[in-house]
C-alpha cells in the first residue's frame, strides 16, 4: 500500500543508491561469470581467456589506446540509445544512422577542398549529426502521427542505410582500385591520434601517453556525454524529453506536445548515432566501407541499459565494451576463444540488466525484512 | 447456518496493516453492507475472501466448512462470485464470450457456441437480465457492463456475491434497477455483500450494515436503528459536516464563453454537439451527467487537449478556440484532470519536477529553455507548505504518495499557478474524507477569489454542494440548468438520462437559450 | 520481358519465401496476442536455422534438423518467456538481449564446431513433396504447369505453414485455447479472476512461437539454402513483426501479409537477373522488402488496434 511510503527512512535512501550502481556491476559480473561457464563447457579454458582479453585491453598504453578506440563509437551510440530511451524511445536503428553520419563524412570530407582544419572538422561533424538525424526523421514521424513501432522502423532503415551504402562504395563513391570503398579523406578532414599531439620528447618522457590509434574522437564523445546530461538535467528540452518518456499522458495534460517531443527525441538520438559514425570515419578508417561498423549501434543498446541510460554512465559501460571487444582478437589468438563470445557476453549484461530482480533478489529480500520490522 | 464467515482476518501490506482481525457473517438470503471510507480495508477484505490476495491470518468458513481460498478459481467453484470495481470484462469480447470464459461449455477443448448461448439467455431470463449474448463489450453502456458482470457470477454458480462500489459508475436511475436486480437475486436464496462509501445506498438496500475503519470493524447495525450522521460518525470516527458553507456569488465578469461547440471523440463521432455556456469569476458552475455524454470531450476542449471542430471558446474576451495545451495554460486555464495517475501526475518524477508540470517553460523557472533548479525548489517547497502535502521532501517520487497527497500536489500545482479559470474533473475521486474535504476548501477558495470554477464530477452529492449553477449534459447537450439551491438528486438523475425533452433540445438552441435565463 | 518475369516459378518462389516469414508471424500473432511482445523472432529464428543445420549435418536427416530448430526455438522462447513473463522485464528490451544472444550463440559455436566463421558445408535437405510431370502445352497443359508449378512443387515446411495458418486461425475463435489466449492479451487480470492461469497462459503463447520461429528457421537452412550463414535471417524477424500487424493479429492474415512480403522477395530476386538489361544497380532491389515494410506500417498501423495489454507484464496484487 502506497501510504507506507511517505516516508523515506535515510538507510534506504543510499540502498538505492547503492542499487543504482550496484545492480549494473553485479551484472557484469554475473555475465562474466555465465561467460565463463559457457567457455568451459565449450572446452575452453576461461581464466587464460579473460587474462588474454584483459592483455588486449589495458596491458598497455597501446592496447588502453585500442580501448579508447573502440569505447569512443560506443559512447556515441550509448547516447543515442539512452537519449531515446529517456523519451520512451527504443532506437534500435541506431547503427543505420551510424552509416548515414560516416557515409556523408566521407563523402563530404574528400568532395569539399581547401578548407581549413578548424572549420571542416565542425562542419563534418554537424553534417553527419544531420544525417544521422535525417536517417531517424522518417521513423520518428510515423511514430508521432500514426504510431509506427520506432523498432521496426527504425530497424527497416538501417537494412536501408546499409545497401545504400553499399551501392555508393561500389558504385559513384568507390575509389579507384580492386577494393569496395571511398577515397581516404585528406588529413584536414581527420580527427588527429592523440600522441600526434605529443612531441617525441614528451612521449618519451610519458610513455603512457603513446595510445597507439585511439584519436581525438574520445574527446568530441565525452563532450557530447557532458552535452546530453545537461540537456536532460537542466533543460525544458531534456525535461519535456523525461517526462514524455515516463507519461506522455500527463505531459500533454502539461502543454507538452508529445509528438514534437517524439520527433525531437528521435531525431537527437539519430544526430547521436551520426556523429558516430563521423568520428569513426575522421578517426580511425579514413573512409567508409560495408563493414566500417562493428555493430556499434547495436551494442550501444547494451551500453544504454548498462548505464541505465544515464549520460555520464555510457562513459564507463562504452569502456567495458570496447575493452571486451578491443580484448577480443588477443583471446582468440591466445586462448583460442572465438570472439564471438563477446556477443553473448553483451547480451547477457542486457538481460541481468532487464530483469533486474535476479540480481536485486538479494537487495528486495532484505528490504522486505526491514519493513516487516517496521510493520 | 451462514453461507460465508470470516473469522479475524488479517491482511499486512509493506508498512500497513489492511485488516486488523475482521470478522464478518453472512446468512443466507441477506444483504449486508459493507461501509467504509476509501482505504478503509473494504476491497482488501473482499479480495482475501475472493482468493485474489491471501490473508496473513484468520479463517474463511464457507456452509460452516473452514476452507482456504488461494485463488479465484478455489472461490468460484465454492460459490463465490465478485464484481469488481473496474469490471474484469474483456471489451472486444462479445457478452456470452466474456460470460463462459474460463467455464467454456464443449469437449476436447472446442467451445460449443450453441450450448453456451442457450445457458447465457437461460440465466438472463430467469433473473430478468436482459442482455444481447452476441454484442460487443465495447459497445455496451456502463450499466449493461455491469448487467454482464453479475450474469458472469451467476453463470459460475455464485450462491454468494459480492459488489464493490457497484454504483460508483452508475446513473441514480440505473443503480434502483441495480438495487432491484440485487432484490430478486436474494429472493432466489443468494446472499449479497455490498461495499460502499455511499450513505443513503446503504439506507436503502442492506439489511445489515458493517462500518469498516482503519482496516478494522467499528460497528454493526441496522438501517432501521441508525441515521446518516451516525453512520458517518461511525464512518470517520468523528463527526461530519455533510454540507458545505458558501456564500451567494455574484458574476463578476465573464471568464469562460463557450459558444456553439462542438467537439468529436476518438472514433470520430460527435460527443459535444452544440454547447454554449458561461462561467463567471467567482461562481462555480458543475457539469452534471452520466459518465460518457461529452463531457470529457468538452473539458478536452477546453484546456486545449482536443480540437473542437465547430463553436468558439473564449477566455477573457480572447478567443482559445484552436489553443493547443500549452496556449491555454498560458491563457490561464488551469486543469485538475479526471485520472491523476495518467493524466496529473508524472509519478516518476520527484514533487518538485511535478509541482512545476506546465510551468516548467516560463520564469523563473526556466529563461530561453535553461532551467533553474533553485527556482524549482523554492516554490515546491512553498506548494509543499502552502497545501499540507505530507512528504518529508520534494525529493521523494510522486508514486510514493498516497493518493490524497498526489490528489494535493496536482491541486497545488493548478491552484497555485493562479489560473483564470479552474477546470477540476472529478477532483475528489477515491479520496477520503479528510482529503475531500480539503480539496473543496481549496475549490472554494477560488471562488473567494473571484476565480471561475468549473466542476464535472459523478458523485451528485459534491456537484450539489459546491455549484452555483448545474448544467445537465446528456448525449453531448446542456439540457437543462439549474441554479444552486433548485436541483436535487433526482431531478438531476431525470435530466442526465435523457428525462424531460431532449426533443426540445433539437428544435433549436435558441430555446434552450430562453430556457437557461428563464431559469437564472 | 514481363512474360519471362511473370512465371510460375515467380509465384512459387512467392510462397517459398513467405514460408519464414509466415511461420515467424503467425508465431508472432500467438505470442502478441496472450500480451507478449516478441521482438526476438529474429533470433529464435536464426537459432532455428542454425541448429536445424547442425542436426542435419550430423546425422543426414533433415527432418532430425527440423525437430532440432523447433525444439531450440522452444528454449530460446523460453528465455524470453522466464524474462518478460516472471522477471517482469522489458519485452522489448529482452528481445534485443536474444536477437544479440543468439548471433552470438550460432557463430561461438559454429566456430567451435566447424573451426570456421562464415557457412556451413551444405546439409542434407528436405525434398519437395510432389513429383508431378510437366504437361507438353496446350491451353489445358499450360493450366496444369501453372498449378503445378505455382503450388505443387514445394517442400513440406511451405504446405505445413499453410495448414498452421489455417489451423492456428480456427484455434484462436473456436477453442478455448483460443478464447483465453483472446482475452489474455486484452485483460489479464479479467483471466485470472475466472481462474485461468495467466502465467500458464502466456507460456504456452510465448513457446508456441518459440517453435513457428524455430519452423521457419528449418525452413531457411533446410528447404531454401541448403547451409547456415551468420547472420542469414536478415531482419526476415523484424519484417514477420510487421507481417503480424498487417495481418491485423490474425494467423490467417499474418500468412496473407507474408505473401506480400514473399512476393516482394521473389519479385526483387527475379529482377537481379534482368541486372543487364535495366539499369538499376542490385542494392536497390535489395532493399524492396525493407522498403515495403515501412510502407505498409506506415499505411496500417494506424488503423490496426494492437492487443490492449500488450507489451505490460502481469502482477498478481
Amino acid at each position: 500500500m502506497s501510504e507506507s511510503r511517505e516516508t523515506l527512512p535515510a538507510h534506504r535512501a543510499w540502498m538505492t543508491v547503492a542499487q543504482k550502481v550496484g545492480t549494473p556491476i553485479a551484472s557484469v559480473i554475473l555475465a562474466i561469470g555465465i561467460g565463463s561457464v559457457i567457455m568451459w563447457a565449450s572446452g575452453y579454458d576461461p581464466v587464460a581467456a579473460f587474462a588474454a582479453l584483459f592483455k588486449g585491453s589495458f596491458g598497455g598504453p597501446k592496447q588502453i589506446g585500442d580501448t579508447l578506440l573502440r569505447s569512443t563509437p560506443l559512447i556515441l551510440t550509448g547516447l543515442s540509445v539512452a537519449y531515446g530511451f529517456r523519451a520512451g524511445l527504443f532506437n534500435i536503428g541506431a547503427e543505420g544512422q551510424l552509416f548515414m553520419g560516416g557515409l556523408v563524412v566521407a563523402w563530404l570530407g574528400v568532395a569539399l577542398t581547401g578548407l581549413p582544419w578548424v572549420v571542416m572538422v565542425p562542419l563534418l561533424v554537424v553534417a553527419a549529426m544531420l544525417a544521422g538525424a535525417a536517417w531517424a526523421f522518417v521513423p520518428a514521424i510515423l511514430k508521432a502521427r500514426i504510431g509506427a513501432h520506432e523498432v521496426i522502423t527504425t530497424m527497416m532503415f538501417t537494412y536501408i542505410g546499409r545497401y545504400i551504402v553499399s551501392w555508393l562504395v561500389v558504385g559513384p563513391l568507390k575509389a579507384p582500385g580492386q577494393i569496395p570503398q571511398t577515397d581516404a579523406l585528406p588529413i584536414g578532414s581527420q580527427l588527429p591520434r592523440i600522441q600526434t599531439l605529443f612531441s617525441e620528447a614528451t612521449l618519451e618522457a610519458l610513455p603512457f601517453l603513446k595510445l597507439g590509434r585511439a584519436h581525438l574522437g574520445i574527446v568530441v564523445a565525452v563532450i557530447a556525454a557532458l552535452v546530453v546530461w545537461f540537456i536532460l538535467k537542466y533543460t525544458t528540452l531534456g525535461y519535456e524529453n523525461r517526462a514524455v518518456g515516463f507519461n506522455p499522458w500527463a505531459s500533454e495534460t502539461g502543454g507538452i506536445s508529445v509528438q514534437w517531443t517524439t520527433v525531437k527525441a528521435l531525431c537527437i538520438s539519430g544526430a547521436l548515432a551520426g556523429l558516430a559514425g563521423a568520428v569513426e570515419v575522421m578517426g580511425v578508417h579514413h573512409r567508409i566501407f560495408d563493414q566500417f561498423s562493428s555493430g556499434f549501434g547495436f551494442t550501444g543498446i547494451a551500453v544504454a541499459l548498462l548505464a541505465k541510460n544515464h549520460p555520464l554512465g555510457v562513459i564507463p559501460a562504452a569502456i567495458l565494451f570496447g575493452a571486451l571487444s578491443a580484448g577480443a582478437g588477443t583471446m582468440q589468438l591466445e586462448a583460442h576463444v572465438p570472439q564471438k563470445i563477446i556477443l553473448i557476453i553483451q547480451a547477457l549484461v542486457i538481460f541481468l540488466v532487464a530483469a533486474e530482480e535476479i540480481v536485486t533478489w538479494f537487495i528486495k529480500r532484505r528490504q522486505k525484512e526491514a519493513l516487516s520490522h517496521v510493520g | 447456518m451462514p453461507v460465508l464467515e470470516l473469522r479475524e482476518i488479517t491482511k499486512v501490506f509493506p508498512g500497513v496493516v489492511a485488516n486488523d482481525r475482521v470478522s464478518l457473517v453472512l446468512e443466507r438470503g441477506e444483504i449486508v453492507a459493507l461501509l467504509g471510507e476509501n482505504g478503509a480495508g473494504k476491497s482488501t477484505l473482499m479480495n482475501v475472501v475472493y482468493g485474489l490476495l491471501s490473508s496473513d491470518g484468520g479463517q474463511v468458513l464457507v456452509d460452516d466448512k473452514p476452507v482456504k481460498i488461494k485463488s479465484p478459481r478455489q472461490a468460484i467453484d465454492l460459490g463465490i462470485g465478485m464484481v469488481h470495481q473496474h469490471f474484469m470484462l474483456v471489451e472486444p469480447l462479445t457478452v456470452t464470450e466474456n460470460i463462459v470464459l474460463g467455464r467454456e461449455p464443449g469437449r476436447f477443448g472446442v467451445i460449443d457456441f450453441t450450448t453456451a448461448h442457450k445457458k447465457v439467455q437461460e440465466i438472463a431470463t430467469r433473473y430478468g437480465l436482459k442482455v444481447d449474448p452476441d454484442a460487443r463489450i465495447m459497445d455496451l453502456s456502463v450499466g449493461m457492463q455491469q448487467r454482464v458482470e453479475i450474469l458472469k457470477a451467476l453463470y459460475q454458480g455464485a450462491r454468494v456475491l459480492i459488489l464493490d462500489e457497484p454504483t460508483a459508475v452508475l446513473t441514480p436511475q440505473e443503480a434502483k434497477e441495480l438495487f432491484s436486480v440485487v432484490r430478486s437475486l436474494v429472493d432466489e436464496g443468494l446472499s449479497v455483500v455490498f461495499i460502499t462509501h455511499k450513505l443513503e445506498e446503504v439506507m436503502s438496500v442492506s439489511d445489515r450494515i458493517i462500518v469498516m475503519r482503519d482496516g478494522r470493524v467499528v460497528g454493526e447495525t441496522k438501517p432501521s436503528e441508525t441515521d446518516d450522521v451516525g453512520l458517518a460518525r461511525m464512518m470517520v470516527g468523528r463527526d461530519v459536516v455533510l454540507s458545505v458553507e458558501k456564500g451567494p456569488s455574484e458574476c463578476a465578469a465573464e471568464v469562460l464563453e463557450v459558444t456553439d461547440l462542438h467537439v468529436k471523440d476518438d472514433r470520430g463521432l460527435e460527443a459535444v454537439r452544440g454547447v454554449s455556456f458561461t462561467v463567471c469569476g467567482g461562481e462555480i458552475v458543475a457539469l452534471a451527467g452520466v459518465s460518457g455524454n461529452g463531457q470529457s470531450e468538452l473539458i478536452e476542449a477546453i484546456v486545449g487537449l482536443r480540437r473542437p471542430v465547430g463553436g468558439r471558446l473564449m477566455l477573457k474576451g480572447v478567443d482559445i478556440t484552436h489553443a493547443s495545451a500549452r496556449v491555454s495554460i498560458e491563457a490561464g486555464v488551469s486543469h485538475i484532470p479526471e485520472d491523476r495517475h495518467r493524466r496529473g501526475l508524472v509519478l516518476e518524477f520527484d514533487l518538485a519536477e511535478n509541482l512545476i508540470l506546465g510551468d516548467h517553460r516560463m520564469p523563473p523557472y526556466a529563461t530561453r529553455g535553461i532551467m533553474h533548479p533553485s527556482a524549482v525548489t523554492a516554490t515546491a517547497e512553498k506548494r509543499i507548505a502552502d497545501y499540507d502535502i505530507r512528504t518529508p521532501s520534494w525529493h521523494v517520487l510522486a508514486s510514493n504518495l498516497s493518493g490524497g497527497n498526489q490528489q494535493k500536489v496536482v491541486v497545488a500545482r493548478e491552484i497555485g499557478r493562479n489560473p483564470e479559470l479552474l477546470v477540476a474533473a472529478q477532483p475528489t475521486r477515491g479520496l477520503d474524507v479528510g482529503a475531500i474535504e480539503f480539496v473543496h476548501r481549496q475549490i472554494l477558495k477560488e471562488r473567494e477569489s473571484g476565480k471561475a470554477v468549473l466542476l464535472v464530477s459523478l458523485e451528485l452529492e459534491e456537484v450539489l454542494s459546491l455549484a452555483d449553477r448545474i448544467l445537465v449534459i446528456y448525449e453531448g447537450r446542456i439540457v437543462r440548468e439549474f441554479t444552486a439551491g433548485e436541483a436535487d438528486e433526482e431531478t438531476l438523475g431525470y435530466f442526465m438520462t435523457g428525462g424531460g425533452g431532449t426533443k426540445l433540445e433539437d428544435e433549436g438552441r435558441t430555446e434552450h437559450a430562453e430556457m437557461a435565463e428563464g431559469d437564472a | 520481358m514481363l512474360g519471362s518475369i511473370i512465371t510460375p516459378d515467380l509465384f512459387a518462389a512467392a510462397l517459398r519465401m513467405a514460408t519464414p516469414l509466415a511461420l515467424a508471424a503467425i508465431g508472432g500473432t500467438i505470442c502478441e496476442r496472450s500480451g507478449v511482445v516478441n521482438i526476438a523472432l529474429e533470433g529464435i529464428m536464426l537459432t532455428g536455422a542454425f541448429f536445424g543445420t547442425v542436426v542435419a549435418l550430423a546425422t543426414g536427416n533433415p527432418w532430425l534438423g527440423v525437430i532440432a530448430a523447433m525444439v531450440s526455438g522452444v528454449i530460446v522462447s523460453a528465455i524470453h518467456a522466464f524474462a518478460s513473463i516472471n522477471l517482469r522485464a522489458d519485452q522489448v528490451v529482452s528481445g534485443t538481449a536474444i536477437n544479440i544472444l543468439a548471433l552470438g550463440v550460432t557463430g561461438f559455436m559454429m566456430e567451435r564446431l566447424y573451426g570456421h566463421p562464415g557457412t556451413t558445408d551444405p546439409s542434407a535437405m528436405l525434398r519437395p513433396v510432389f513429383k508431378f510431370a510437366m504437361a507438353d502445352g496446350g491451353f489445358l497443359g499450360t493450366i496444369w504447369n501453372w498449378i503445378n508449378g505455382i503450388f505443387l512443387s514445394h517442400t513440406p515446411i511451405v504446405y505445413m505453414a499453410i495448414i498452421i495458418a489455417i489451423v492456428a486461425q480456427w484455434a484462436m475463435y473456436k477453442t478455448r485455447w483460443g478464447l483465453h489466449l483472446r482475452a489474455l492479451g486484452e485483460h489479464p487480470r479479467a483471466v485470472d479472476t475466472v481462474g485461468v492461469n495467466v502465467f500458464r497462459g502466456r507460456w504456452v503463447a510465448v513457446l508456441i512461437s518459440g517453435a513457428l520461429a524455430g519452423l521457419a528457421g528449418a525452413n531457411l537452412t533446410l528447404e531454401q539454402v541448403g547451409s547456415f550463414t551468420e547472420n542469414m535471417t536478415n531482419g526476415r524477424g523484424f519484417i514477420a513483426l510487421a507481417a503480424n500487424i498487417f495481418g491485423r493479429w490474425t494467423p490467417v492474415g499474418s500468412y496473407l501479409a507474408s505473401l506480400l512480403f514473399g512476393f516482394a522477395d521473389a519479385l526483387q530476386i527475379k529482377l537481379q537477373i534482368f541486372r543487364g538489361q535495366i539499369d538499376i544497380p542490385p542494392q536497390f532491389f535489395l532493399m524492396l522488402p525493407y522498403v515495403l515494410t515501412v510502407v505498409v506500417l506506415a499505411g496500417v498501423v494506424g488503423r490496426a488496434v494492437a492487443p490492449a495489454a500488450i507489451g505490460k507484464p502481469y502482477e498478481k496484487e
